[in-house]
C-alpha cells in the first residue's frame, strides 16, 4: 500500500534519514522504533510532507505522493496525528472534530463521520461542547486520533501516541489503535514505548542512525538476542 | 456628573473596544504586534472624508467604500510586508519595527494628501443632546455605542459559527496542528487582517464622525487600543474588549480627581501597572 524507496530527508539542510526503504501492506499495523534521534518521527513526517525530502520517492497505492501538499494527502486518504496530545485547546471538542474535516466539502459526510467517532468514543459525545483543554491527557490523545478519523483515512500515521500518558491511558489508546486497525485502517505508529508497539504491530522496523537496522514480525524480533536485551528485558 | 462620566466612559470604551478587538484578533492569530493597525483606522476616517465630504458620494456608499478600502489596506500590509518577513523567519522585534514603519509611512501619506490641519466630516450638524437626568448624550454618541456593540456581537457570531472564524481560532490555538488538518496558515493570516481591518475601518469612521480628523489619530488610538488589550489579555479578544471598557472608565472617572489634561497619562499609568504586575492581562492565557 505504501512504499518508500531510498529516502533521504531531514530539516534545514541537515540530513537525518540516509536512504531508508520502507513498505506497508494493506491492513497492517507497522511500528517504527529505535533510539532517540534515529529518525523515527522524520520518517513518519516525510510521508506527510512535514520535513524536507532531499531524494527518494514515496508511493501510496501505486501513486507517487512525494512532497504533495497536506490537503492533497488528506484527500488521498492519509491522516497524521502529531506527537504530544496535539489538539486545539480553546476550541470545543466538536469544533476540534470539525477542524479535522476542514478540507472536506461534503457536509453530510462530515456529519456522518462525526457521528461515527461519537459512537466509537462516547466521552467525545458527552463532552462535545466542553473546551478540549478540560479533557484528561488520554482523552486529548484520543480526540487527536478521532480528529484524524473524521478524514476517513485509509492510512493513519501516529507519532508517539503514548507520549506523556499514564499507564492506564496508554493501554486505552493502544486498545483503540488495534480496534481502528480491525475496521480496515492501515496504521504506521512511531513509538518510544517499543515493547507495547511491537506487541500490537504486525511488523516492526528498527531505525538506528537514520537507517533501517532491522525489520520483522514480533516473533522474529523476539528471537533476536540484541532486541531481546534492549526492548524485552529478559522475556 | 456621575452619569455624564458614565456615558463618556461607555463611548470611549466602545471606540477603544473596536480598536482593540481588531488588533487583538490579528495578534492572537498571527502572533505579532501589528502597530500599523492604527494607520488603517486613521485611513478609515480620512477615506470617509474623501468619499463623503470631498467627492460628495452618498453616506451609505461612502461607508461601504471606506470599509472595502481599509480591509484591502490591511490585506496588502500583510501580503507586501509581513508575509515577506515571515518567509525570512524575521524575529518579533523586526515585525514590531516594520509595524511602526508602516504606521509612520501612512501618517506621512495622510499629511501629503490631506495636510496637517484638522478636518471635520460634518455629517451631523451640531444637534441638541438628549438629556438623561443630569447627563447629556448626542444622538451620534448613541449610534456609536449601538454600532460598536452590534459589530462586536456580529464578530463573535462570526468567530463562533463560521468555518473561517473557527479556523482562525484553530490557527491562534495551534498553528502546526491547523496545518496538519489542511488549514493553510497563510490564508488564515490574510483573513485575520481582512476581518481586523474591517473593524478598524468602522472604528475610523465612528471616530471621524464623533471627533475631528488629524494625521496622528491612528497612533493615539493605537496606544489606547494596545493598552486596553494588555489590560484585558492581549491574546483574548473578549479580554481586549473588557480592557477597553475598563480603560474608558479609568480615564473618564480619573478626571474626577485630576485635571482633564491628564486623561492620556492615566492610560499610560494603567499600561505600566499591567506590564509590570500582570503582563498577561485579566483574561490572559497562562502558558
Amino acid at each position: 500500500m505504501l512504499q518508500i524507496k531510498n529516502l533521504v530527508a531531514g530539516y534545514n539542510g541537515m540530513e537525518i534519514l540516509h536512504g531508508v526503504d520502507f513498505n506497508l501492506n494493506l491492513g497492517e499495523i507497522v511500528a517504527i522504533i529505535g533510539p532517540n534521534g534515529a529518525g523515527k518521527s522524520t520518517l513518519l513526517k516525510s510521508i506527510f510532507n512535514l520535513c524536507q525530502i532531499y531524494s527518494g520517492e514515496i508511493f501510496f497505492k501505486e501513486k507517487n505522493i512525494t512532497k504533495l501538499p497536506t490537503h492533497t494527502l488528506i484527500q488521498e486518504g492519509i491522516s497524521f496525528v502529531p506527537q504530544g496530545k496535539q489538539i486545539f485547546p480553546s476550541l470545543t471538542v466538536k469544533e476540534n472534530l470539525e477542524m479535522g474535516a476542514f478540507v472536506m466539502k461534503d457536509k453530510e459526510l462530515i456529519k456522518k463521520n462525526i457521528d461515527y467517532v461519537f459512537k466509537k468514543f462516547d466521552f467525545l459525545k458527552t463532552h462535545q461542547n466542553s473546551y478540549a483543554m478540560n479533557l484528561s491527557g488520554g482523552q486529548q490523545q484520543i480526540l487527536a486520533i478521532a480528529r484524524a478519523l473524521i478524514q476517513d483515512p485509509e492510512l493513519l500515521l501516529l507519532d508517539e501516541p503514548s507520549l506523556g500518558l499514564s499507564p492506564k491511558a496508554m493501554k486505552e489508546v493502544f486498545d483503540k489503535i488495534v480496534e481502528i486497525n480491525k475496521e480496515g485502517v492501515s496504521i504506521i505508529i512511531v513509538e518510544q514505548n517499543a515493547k507495547q508497539a511491537i506487541e500490537i504491530a504486525h511488523r516492526t522496523y528498527i531505525l538506528e542512525n537514520g537507517k533501517v537496522a532491522l525489520e520483522g514480525t514480533k516473533e522474529i524480533l523476539k528471537d533476536n538476542e540484541k532486541i531481546k536485551s534492549i526492548y524485552f528485558g529478559g522475556i | 456628573m456621575f452619569f455624564q462620566l458614565l456615558i463618556n466612559s461607555l463611548i470611549a470604551g466602545a471606540i477603544y473596544s473596536l480598536v482593540a478587538a481588531g488588533f487583538s484578533l490579528i495578534y492572537s492569530v498571527c502572533k505579532f504586534v501589528h502597530f500599523a493597525h492604527g494607520a488603517v483606522i486613521a485611513f478609515g476616517g480620512y477615506l470617509l472624508y474623501l468619499f463623503f465630504s470631498s467627492l460628495k458620494l452618498s453616506f451609505g456608499i461612502s461607508v461601504l467604500l471606506t470599509v472595502v478600502c481599509t480591509s484591502l489596506l490591511g490585506f496588502l500590509m500583510n501580503l507586501v510586508v509581513y508575509k515577506k518577513l515571515r518567509q525570512r523567519k524575521a524575529s518579533n522585534t523586526i515585525f514590531l519595527i516594520a509595524g511602526f514603519a508602516i504606521l509612520i509611512l501612512f501618517e506621512s501619506l495622510i499629511l501629503i494628501f490631506w495636510g496637517a490641519d484638522v478636518k471635520s466630516i460634518g455629517l451631523i450638524k451640531i444637534s441638541k443632546g438628549i438629556e438623561l437626568g443630569e447627563a447629556i448624550i448626542t444622538p451620534l454618541q448613541v449610534v456609536i455605542i449601538f454600532v460598536s456593540l452590534l459589530l462586536l456581537l456580529l464578530f463573535f457570531v462570526f468567530m463562533k459559527k463560521t468555518k473561517i472564524g473557527k479556523a482562525m481560532r484553530a490557527v491562534a490555538d495551534n498553528k502546526d496542528v491547523a496545518e496538519i488538518v489542511g488549514i493553510s496558515a497563510e490564508k488564515i493570516y490574510s483573513w485575520s487582517f481582512i476581518i481586523g481591518s474591517v473593524i478598524a475601518g468602522i472604528a475610523g469612521i465612528l471616530v471621524g464622525l464623533e471627533q475631528n480628523l488629524e494625521p496622528t489619530m491612528g497612533t493615539s488610538l493605537m496606544v489606547k487600543g494596545f493598552t486596553a488589550a494588555i489590560v484585558g489579555g492581549v491574546e483574548s479578544v473578549p479580554g481586549a474588549i473588557l480592557g477597553s471598557f475598563l480603560l474608558g472608565f479609568a480615564e473618564n472617572f480619573g478626571i474626577w480627581f485630576l485635571p482633564s489634561g491628564y486623561k492620556d497619562a492615566i492610560a499610560f499609568i494603567v499600561l505600566f501597572i499591567f506590564l509590570l504586575f500582570k503582563p498577561r492581562g485579566i483574561l490572559g492565557i497562562k502558558r
